[in-house]
């Protein structure tokens, strides 16, 4: 069970701690059923088993504490970091009852008893409103409506170390190191970061939070951190596919389950085969053995797949995996033109839907 | 069964002391009150247990 350590660590907390100090301060709640969450005022990704929400008695929210990377949930979650956001809590908190903190509307209210793929699937057979299970029907709600946007809806939760930013986790919004984009930005080791967009974030939850927000078109962001005592603002430029994250851990997702892996080809790769350099020209590096039983696809490793349905290149796909991701429904089909053996060959390739979400 | 072993022992100093450890409420709405009443800000949790 993902976060179990933590929650433990948290729940059990010695008053006599330096966090159980800083909790006493507060009153403080453990939601462990979602069926009644308002997931209006508590949104955030639902592929989070563990997340905290930092607020005051009139649904004010000062913060949120949690989030995770695709290839660990516990990566940003620290004893020590909960600690100075709960002490930064308490000073918003000082400064509401003073009047000086502006009021934010209060966002509307959304019960899950709302939804109706969770009445169908999961109030109806007296089942767990498990979190994940918010964001999975979220989404197959916005497929058949036919507003699913999957860079944004999908593709949730950008990873910051894509565009270089490693975070020294137990000091919060502190920068461990900069490279690429943040690096080439100005951003540097120290650097306390204190607002994304020009929203102020306290802790990585808010960060990650702000950052899923960002318009999955957007050029830059705009960074604000504190450098010894002096503010400092960024212009951070988003590299492409800066949204992209491994999907594996959401294992109720909609997208199209593929039964093989690839990677993209290099330029020099792509000059090799007369592929125009923009392609999505792929090669196939894993072929799942259900292939063959689910007879999803005839895909060999090292078969270099250099269209699908007739098309190679694309604003957002740099594969064909990913191409497919993006532009076709569980369970579609579709045609690939692929390389085997130096000679050039059309495939048919079958898409299908996790079986416990039928 | 390794793992279990090790989740138990990372948790034993904090069973011993769990008479010491912090209230947690289960209900939202009442927690909203006592907040209110106490003039203190909430911290909520959310757990998927299952």
């Amino acid at each position: 069970m993902e976060g179990r350590v933590f929650d433990a660590q948290v729940v059990l907390s010695p008053k006599d701690s330096p966090l159980g100090k800083v909790l006493s301060e507060y009153v403080c709640v453990r939601v462990v059923r979602m069926d009644d969450v308002d997931v209006g005022l508590f949104d955030r990704d639902w592929n989070n088993a563990i997340y905290f929400f930092v607020l005051n008695a009139d649904e004010q929210v000062y913060m949120r504490y949690g989030g995770r990377e695709s290839q660990s949930p516990d990566t940003y979650n620290s004893l020590d970091s909960l600690r100075i956001a709960l002490e930064q809590g308490l000073v918003l908190h000082q400064k509401y009852l003073r009047g000086e903190l502006p009021k934010q509307a209060r966002p509307q209210a959304k019960s899950p008893r709302d939804m109706p793929l969770l009445v169908e699937r999961t109030f109806a057979h007296r089942q767990c409103v498990e979190c994940h299970l918010i964001g999975d029907f979220q989404n197959i709600q916005r497929e058949r409506d036919g507003v699913l946007d999957k860079l944004t809806d999908l593709y949730r939760s950008p990873d910051i170390k894509t565009i270089g930013i490693m975070l020294d986790v137990p000091k919060g919004l502190v920068v461990k190191q900069a490279t690429g984009a943040a690096a080439a930005a100005g951003l540097k080791a120290g650097d306390r970061i204190t607002a994304w967009n020009g929203v102020p974030v306290w802790t990585f939850g808010d960060l990650q939070y702000r950052y899923d927000k960002v318009d999955r078109h957007a050029k830059d962001v705009k960074v604000t951190a504190d450098r010894g005592g002096q503010s400092v603002d960024l212009t951070v430029e988003l590299v492409p596919r800066w949204w992209w994250t491994d999907l594996r851990f959401r294992q109720s997702s909609v997208d199209p389950r593929l039964d093989f892996e690839d990677r993209p080809l290099s330029v020099e790769e792509k000059q090799k085969l007369g592929l125009k350099p923009d392609s999505f020209a792929s090669q196939v590096k894993y072929v799942s053995e259900m292939a063959k039983i689910r007879k999803t696809n005839d895909l060999r490793v090292g078969d270099v797949i250099v269209a699908v349905d007739g098309l190679e290149s694309d604003e957002f796909a740099n594969t064909a995996e990913l191409y497919l991701k993006l532009y076709k429904k569980a369970g579609d089909s579709a045609t690939l033109e692929i390389i085997r053996d130096g000679k050039r060959t059309a495939m048919p390739i079958h898409t299908f839907v996790l079986s416990f979400r039928k | 069964m390794i793992r279990l072993i090790a989740l138990a022992m990372l948790l034993v100093p904090f069973a011993f002391s769990q008479e010491q450890s912090i209230d947690w409420q289960s209900d939202y709405h009442q927690a909203l009150k006592d907040a209110k009443a106490a003039h203190k800000p909430l911290f909520v949790e959310f757990r998927c247990e299952a």
